[in-house]
């Protein structure tokens, strides 16, 4: 009897070490609910870990300048609020910079003085001249690229990138017309993007479009997480807002004027959120009724933050555990750790947002405790292998 | 057993990685030239030497690369050329028209219009050459924001005699010569930003900090150039040249050709470039006396002055090297009150041009001139690479002086119809041939041509402004010899680009096509319809 209990033995030891891994494995669970809830801290819930911008102008000549500088404009702008130009594909159908009609080479101005520069010294576009089709725009977005696409102009996207999408250009009902040869339809684009949704190839897409009777480009988009806005309504015209005298053209659109507008007073920690944008739509001043669409948009327009598309900055933060909700406004720009009660907790540099109204004790406790128990665990088991190899190996 | 696991354990930790570190020398040096005509040509030279290092063995090119290891030379540039085992490398970006005449030989002989990319690759069976020519492409299209990769099939040649290896030949393997180019590519400071970013310094410290985009794009000529050439005793080298020609009599408000460094470029050179080994400014002194140069006291010889900018010279940093005319008041070329001037002997004892001319829109004419403006009997290689929209007739090919018909002076003519590749693509055609031309006369060559009837998907967005075609090259004959009757150095010559004009369809029909037909459907579908099936009924209507 007792050498057929040492029979069942080994695979008695077998079944224990097989629950003892199911439990340690089903324990874990809480790490991906921490790691989520870590990501979703201070954004508004959005839960992206990355921007991307895609930015078109679709239009080629000298006379549609306005549409380059709308493009450039809203490059610009990401830029500034933190994409980085790998994370940016600028699609540009003409050279106005440095084409022989402009008289300040290498320059393209947004208004009528001249006073900012778009160009500058520092700008990549991806797509240039006549690279600009649909069928580089649609691969590029569905990432069905030829394996000969340089990484540049892929775009690289994975389920937690937001995208901003911008299109600029001449349109109609339902398309808008790329280089004068060829045109988009709102059909394409919403296949396009409900192939991305099936491809996890996004979290979130703001969809900006300037042209005449934007707001019918978006009315066919069927894929969740879409937010969508367009300069004007079926049978409207986009005007232009301005001439330059001696550029000699108009040099930017009244949408996307008004737009750059508002994106002058937000910087990269900025809290405003999509409805301000939204709300600062004047169809009086913009000569045409702005759309908005936003029922495929889980999220409320109050709580998405205008830099979850136009921004680049993913808030980390790293929990020191100690008391720090009194001195949390002291902390802003404290480049330098703060000193860890616990010596086995990482001390890394603490960044936190202006507006952290967290409760970072608890937490920070809860953790310690919760890394506590992982240890034990871990220990535990590795005791348990551990002697179970060596009765094996003795027995045999 | 288990000693032995532990003994190649503790081996393996102590083996260090024998990645090789090698010598890496930069050097960077800007040559300014007053021009004739009251333009100032600079040319910025940036060379990076890889000391010892060889182009990659294509026959290798499945296996794992020795890992890079690069202080100064670019990495980015490093792994293209490791991935697709370039042996030698060149890229130019040019826009405008090099002036030979007036502004002689450029420093830099490729000045092309547009885009033109060569490459020398060794052949291999693990991937073939024509595969590593359309990677390197998309890669450096990709690198330099440059639509590189429409110079495929359509573009693609390959004229070992006119654009020869440069530096070393490697044993491995026989080499192929790629070349395609691109006339109708616009240069912009979207191509800057990543030729500077292949910098050490970038564009921070040293003579790069000139380059201000809005002056360099407003010169009348401008380009920048990527060569990589491996020299078997000092190893991979990479020059980044950048070229521009200013025209200081448009710029400044009293039209004279005075120039200074802030004057041109709008900027001043704050700190050298710590890991430059040498940084310096040559001018080269225009012939006479009436022009003064400031600084005083640069380091003379023979023509040029020599400004040393490396930290260890005691050249104050910063400076504004300037040249001025005192006795000048406004720079006038070659204008005359009294008296009709004879015009000025060219540079150059070589002068090209090429038209096309005809009426029709199916036939022309290509005439390509040469002009001798030397006393010697030069010959001198030609080379035409036509794209496959122009089809050029060898039976019409005439040579002539004055009108005068001079076969002889044409020989070793070769030529290349366009070959048909994959997808019903046609390679360009390649006319290859030695014209000698007698002193103080002008040569010239005409043909008939055909221009072809594209499909009209095949038409460019903008069709109405025609198709730009790349310009002939000439080319010295011998290459060997530095001390042949003429007494200068000269790589090629390139002419003006053409633009051609195709007969285009009128892209409407379709749209007109189908709305006729569909309207003219719908009234006879719908009239025999109603016919058949209509009734007419009579109606009670209740009051």
């Amino acid at each position: 009897m007792f050498s057929m209990r040492f029979q069942l033995l080994p695979q008695a030891c077998l079944l224990l070490l097989t629950c003892f891994v199911a439990w340690a494995v089903g324990s874990s669970a809480p790490a991906g609910e921490r790691a989520a809830d870590f990501f979703s801290r201070h954004d508004s819930g959005s839960g992206h870990t990355n921007n991307w911008a895609v930015l078109v102008c679709a239009s080629r000549y000298w006379f549609n300048y306005r549409h380059m500088a709308n493009a450039l404009g809203m490059y610009r702008t990401v830029k500034r609020l933190g994409i980085p130009d790998s994370n940016i594909i600028l699609m540009l159908a003409d050279d106005v910079a440095c084409n022989a009609r402009n008289k300040f080479a290498g320059s393209v101005y947004a208004e009528a003085g001249r006073h900012l520069d778009l160009y500058g010294e520092n700008i990549e576009v991806d797509y240039r001249g006549y690279e600009v089709t649909v069928e580089n725009f649609i691969r590029l977005l569905t990432g069905r690229v030829d394996p000969s696409m340089p990484r540049s102009k892929r775009l690289l996207t994975d389920d937690h990138s937001n995208i901003f999408v911008y299109m600029t250009g001449h349109g109609g009902n339902e398309f808008l017309k790329f280089q004068d040869q060829e045109e988009i339809s709102a059909f394409d684009i919403a296949d396009a993007f409900e192939q991305m949704w099936q491809k996890k190839r996004y979290n979130e897409i703001l969809f900006m479009i300037d042209t005449c009777q934007a707001n019918t480009m978006y009315s066919q988009i069927y894929s969740p997480n879409i937010l969508a806005t367009g300069s004007s309504q079926i049978e409207e015209n986009s005007y232009s807002y301005e001439n330059d005298n001696d550029i000699g053209v108009s040099v930017i659109d009244s949408y996307t004027h008004y737009v750059l507008k508002f994106m002058e007073g937000i910087n990269k920690t900025s809290q405003a959120s999509m409805q301000d944008l939204f709300d600062s739509y004047d169809p009086v001043k913009i000569y045409s009724h702005p759309g908005i669409r936003s029922d495929l948009f889980r999220r409320p327009l109050d709580k998405t933050l205008i830099t979850d598309f136009f921004g680049g900055i993913a808030q980390a933060e790293a929990f020191p555990l100690q008391d720090i909700v009194g001195s949390s406004n002291h902390h802003e720009n404290d480049p330098t750790p703060p000193t860890s009660q616990k010596p086995d907790t990482p001390s890394v540099p603490v960044v936190l947002s202006p507006t952290v109204v967290s409760l970072p004790r608890l937490t920070g406790e809860t953790h310690a405790w919760d890394n506590r128990w992982k240890e034990v665990r871990k220990w535990t088991s590795i005791f348990v292998v551990g002697c179970l190899v060596s009765w094996v190996s003795f027995v045999r | 057993m288990r000693r032995a696991s532990v003994w190649i354990f503790l081996a393996y930790l102590c083996t260090p990685s024998f990645a090789l570190y090698r010598k890496e020398i930069y050097k960077e040096d800007l040559r300014i030239q007053s021009l004739r005509d009251g333009q100032v040509s600079t040319t910025f030279s940036f060379v990076t030497v890889l000391e010892g290092a060889g182009p990659r063995n294509p026959k290798a090119l499945g296996q794992r690369d020795e890992s890079q290891h690069y202080a100064l030379f670019p990495l980015t540039l490093g792994q293209i050329l490791r991935e697709y085992a370039i042996t030698e490398l060149h890229l130019t970006l040019n826009a405008g028209k090099w002036n030979y005449d007036n502004w002689g030989h450029p420093h830099e002989a490729g000045v092309g219009t547009g885009a033109e990319l060569w490459a020398w690759m060794g052949a291999s069976e693990v991937t073939t050459v024509d595969e590593r020519w359309s990677g390197l492409r998309n890669a450096l299209s990709g690198l330099f924001c440059a639509s590189l990769g429409s110079l495929d099939s359509r573009r693609t040649l390959s004229p070992t005699v006119a654009f020869p290896l440069s530096g070393s030949t490697p044993t491995f393997s026989p080499h192929e010569l790629r070349h395609a180019s691109l006339p109708s590519e616009n240069v912009c400071t979207e191509n800057l930003t990543p030729f500077l970013k292949l910098l050490p310094c970038k564009s921070h410290a040293g003579l790069a900090t000139l380059l201000n985009p809005q002056k360099v794009f407003d010169a009348d000529w401008h380009g920048m150039g990527v060569h990589v050439i491996w020299k078997e005793d000092t190893g991979i080298e990479l020059k980044l040249s950048l070229q521009t020609v200013f025209n200081p009599v448009r710029t400044s408000a009293g039209k004279r050709r005075d120039w200074n460094l802030q004057s041109l470029f709008d900027r001043s050179i704050e700190r050298s470039c710590p890991v430059a080994s040498s940084s310096s400014i040559t001018v080269i002194l225009p012939e006479g006396k009436d022009h003064k140069i400031t600084p005083e006291n640069p380091s003379y010889m023979d023509g040029l002055a020599i400004y040393d900018l490396s930290s260890s010279s005691n050249f104050t940093i910063p400076s504004n090297i300037a040249m001025y005319w005192p006795s000048e008041h406004s720079f006038q070329y070659r204008k005359s009150l009294s008296v009709p001037l004879p015009p000025l002997t060219p540079i150059t004892p070589l002068s090209v041009k090429r038209t096309i001319h005809g009426t029709t829109q199916t036939r022309g004419v290509l005439s390509v001139s040469v002009t001798n403006n030397s006393p010697q009997e030069i010959s001198v290689g030609y080379l035409e690479m036509m794209p496959a929209l122009i089809t050029m007739w060898m039976h019409t090919l005439k040579v002539e002086i004055n009108s005068q018909i001079r076969s002889d002076l044409l020989s070793e003519l070769k030529y290349h119809p366009p070959s048909p590749q994959s997808n019903d693509r046609f390679s360009p055609s390649m006319l290859q041939a030695v014209l000698t031309i007698p002193p103080k006369t002008t040569l010239k060559i005409s043909m008939e041509v055909n221009k072809a009837f594209l499909k009209y998907t095949e038409h460019p967005p903008d069709a109405m402004r025609g198709w730009d075609l790349p310009g002939a090259v000439f080319f010295p004959l011998s290459q060997l010899s530095h001390n042949t009757s003429s007494s200068y150095d000269w790589e090629r010559i390139y002419t003006p680009t053409l633009l051609v004009d195709l007969p285009t369809p009128d892209f409407s029909m379709p749209y007109n096509v189908i709305i006729l037909s569909c309207t003219l459907m719908t009234l006879i579908f719908g009239s025999i319809f109603n016919l058949l099936t209509r009734k007419w009924v009579v109606m009670e209507i209740q009051e």
